[in-house]
């Protein structure tokens, strides 16, 4: 079956015969190789060659455009190099906020008061106290005395209990483990600490020099 | 009708005098002009600010005292004061400095200081005119009872030293002295009882109290009695009164044993007699209050005359410990009559604050400085012949507790 490069045309345009249409769609499905009819006065080995040297030339860009790539490489080292040390930042960035959120409150002095002071509180630490703040849990251990400024409003809650100690920002709290009473905590604004059993009193103002 | 521009000039410059002249005399009603006042109340603002204000008047209206009272600076800001004929003193312990000083419109003005070093008040008592005797420890170690007796009126210290009373000695480290008395004469009476303290968390109160006899002015000492029906006697007077002597001049005393203050609270409240020619409690009179219709612990008794008393008590099933005591509003007021011990419960509002200086008697009335988140803060006026309860003047404002009423002075009636 021989089909004109017209035909192929009107097929493509949709603009054939039903004929046309039937005799070009039984070429297409036929396993028959037969060659194009070539416009007379053109050479079948022309257009070989000149599609040949279409596809070299296809060929040939691909490879300039490989060579030109070894400065992409040198740039796409950079980048994936600037994320691992920005990764590595980040997870070190995080380790030390962890620490700083994990505030130790330990003093052994059995006379002296401790200062210590954080991003988030400052604290005088009681004679004789093991205390620790995580911040990012929101928990407290105290087996002690600490005298606390909070710099923000903060909610802790007593280590191993559900005991809730609520700090408002700016404001001094008195913070004790109490061994002559049922509770076992007593948190006291620092205004309210005359209220407290004078002799209550007299270890806080003594300690703290309030 | 048009009017011209120099008319509402006029018209709005006279209207600018008139609310102008409203707002001085409004102002006028406050400290500036309570050179006639008879009252000094002692104010703690939810601003954190403290404020005193003086007025004639308890009866009604209502005062605002960031508006009307003095707002009192650091040094002498505490509620532990003697106030007599106008004047207030304090010792302040950070400057150990004991000051008298005045309160006036925007301004406290000082008079005296001395310097009183290594004392920490517990009880004061005016003697006789001007002579004002301090009792206390040494600061800050609270193991050795001191006095000190002073010319108010100077502010020069007539003597100061060691009150011959027995240290703390075996377990105990430290002593409170809640009692001080003059008896006929030369003579002194102290109350006391001793504790082991060694922390901030930890301390423990004797179940026993005492009562000691020292002569005036050597203090030196005649006799120590003990009684163990209850302890911690009175507490410091400089907060709260705890004691009076009545018409025969016999001793009347509170004991604390509540969590508040002694922190026995297996052992009862009781009001204690020591007759006016003894020197120790007399044992066939024990007014037990816990064990009464009360059934709670108490702090703080002013006496209304005719055998009548009132009573500021905790009730228990109200807050949780001591971290709500202070700020819970569960303290009622009770009338007793000590020879009969009936007991009348006052239907004032529930009362937050745990220790306060909060009752004055003046003729028939007994007003009482309430402070109830729900219900305000007020000065009630309760009837000591009727029975009969009115509410009075209002603190209104930034008021939070009404931690003092003082009269200004004792001989205005």
């Amino acid at each position: 079956m021989r089909i004109s490069k017209e035909a192929l045309e009107h097929y493509h345009q949709g603009a054939c015969t039903p004929a046309e249409r039937k005799a070009v769609e039984e070429w297409l499905l036929s396993t028959s190789a037969d060659d194009l009819l070539l416009p007379p006065g053109e050479d079948k080995y022309v257009h070989k060659a000149e599609m040949w040297n279409n596809i070299r030339s296809v060929t040939d860009e691909t490879e300039t455009t490989k060579s030109k790539s070894s400065s992409y490489y040198v740039w796409k080292g950079a980048i994936a190099a600037s994320m691992v040390i920005c990764m590595l930042a980040a997870a070190a960035y995080f380790l030390l906020q962890q620490k700083v959120e994990l505030l130790s409150l330990n003093n052994n002095s059995a006379y002296a008061v401790k200062q210590v002071n954080s991003i988030g509180y400052d604290v005088s630490v009681g004679p004789n106290t093991i205390a620790s703040i995580n911040d990012g849990r929101g928990i407290i251990y105290l087996n002690g005395s600490v005298l606390i400024l909070a710099n923000k409003d903060v909610q802790l809650v007593l280590e191993g209990t559900k005991t809730k100690i609520s700090l408002k920002k700016g404001q001094s709290y008195i913070i004790f483990k109490n061994k002559t009473g049922s509770e076992s905590i007593i948190v006291v604004n620092k205004q309210d600490v005359f209220d407290l059993p004078p002799l209550m009193q007299r270890q806080i103002t003594k300690h703290f020099d309030i | 009708m048009k009017h011209s521009s120099w008319y509402k000039a006029i018209v709005g410059g006279k209207l600018f005098i008139l609310i102008a002249v409203a707002v001085l005399s409004a102002c006028s009603t406050g400290n500036k002009d309570a050179s006639d006042a008879k009252f000094s109340l002692y104010i703690l603002g939810k601003n954190n600010k403290t404020y005193v204000v003086h007025t004639s008047n308890l009866d009604s209206g209502s005062i605002k005292p960031e508006v009307y009272g003095t707002e009192i600076t650091q040094n002498y800001k505490g509620r532990d004061l003697i106030v007599r004929n106008a004047n207030y003193y304090r010792l302040n312990a950070k400057t150990h400095l004991f000051s008298k000083f005045k309160v006036l419109p925007g301004e406290v003005e000082v008079e005296s200081s001395f310097l009183l070093k290594n004392f920490s008040i517990e009880c004061f008592k005016w003697i006789k005119g001007d002579t004002l005797l301090l009792t206390g420890l040494n600061a800050p170690a609270y193991n050795t009872p001191k006095f000190v007796l002073l010319n108010a009126a100077t502010m020069k210290v007539i003597s100061h030293g060691n009150l011959d009373i027995p240290r703390p000695s075996g377990e105990f480290t430290t002593l409170s002295i809640g009692l001080l008395e003059q008896r006929s004469g030369n003579s002194l009476l102290l109350g006391y009882t001793y504790h082991v303290s060694q922390d901030i968390n930890n301390f423990k109160t004797s179940d026993t109290m005492y009562v000691s006899e020292l002569n005036y002015p050597s203090m030196k000492l005649v006799k120590t009695h003990k009684d163990i029906r209850s302890t911690y006697p009175g507490g410091q007077n400089v907060i709260q009164p705890y004691s009076f002597k009545d018409e025969k001049q016999d001793l009347y005393f509170m004991s604390c044993p509540g969590i508040a203050l002694g922190n026995r609270p297996e052992l009862p409240t009781a009001i204690f007699r020591i007759k006016a020619t003894q020197a120790e409690t007399d044992k066939s009179y024990f007014f037990n209050i816990s064990g009464s219709s009360i059934k709670n612990h108490a702090y703080g008794m002013w006496y209304l005359g005719q055998r009548q008393v009132i009573i500021r008590s905790e009730r228990a099933d109200l807050f949780k410990g001591l971290n709500d005591h202070y700020r819970t509003p569960h303290f009622e007021f009770h009338v007793l009559n000590l020879d009969t011990k009936e007991i009348k419960k006052l239907d004032l509002p529930l009362d937050k604050g745990t220790r306060k200086e909060c009752v004055i008697v003046q003729g028939n009335i007994a007003y009482i400085a309430i402070n109830s988140p729900k219900k305000g803060c007020y000065i009630w006026e309760y009837n000591i012949k009727t029975g009969s309860l009115k509410r009075g003047l209002q603190l209104s404002g930034e008021t939070d507790f009404i931690l003092r009423i003082d009269k200004l002075y004792d001989q205005k009636k």
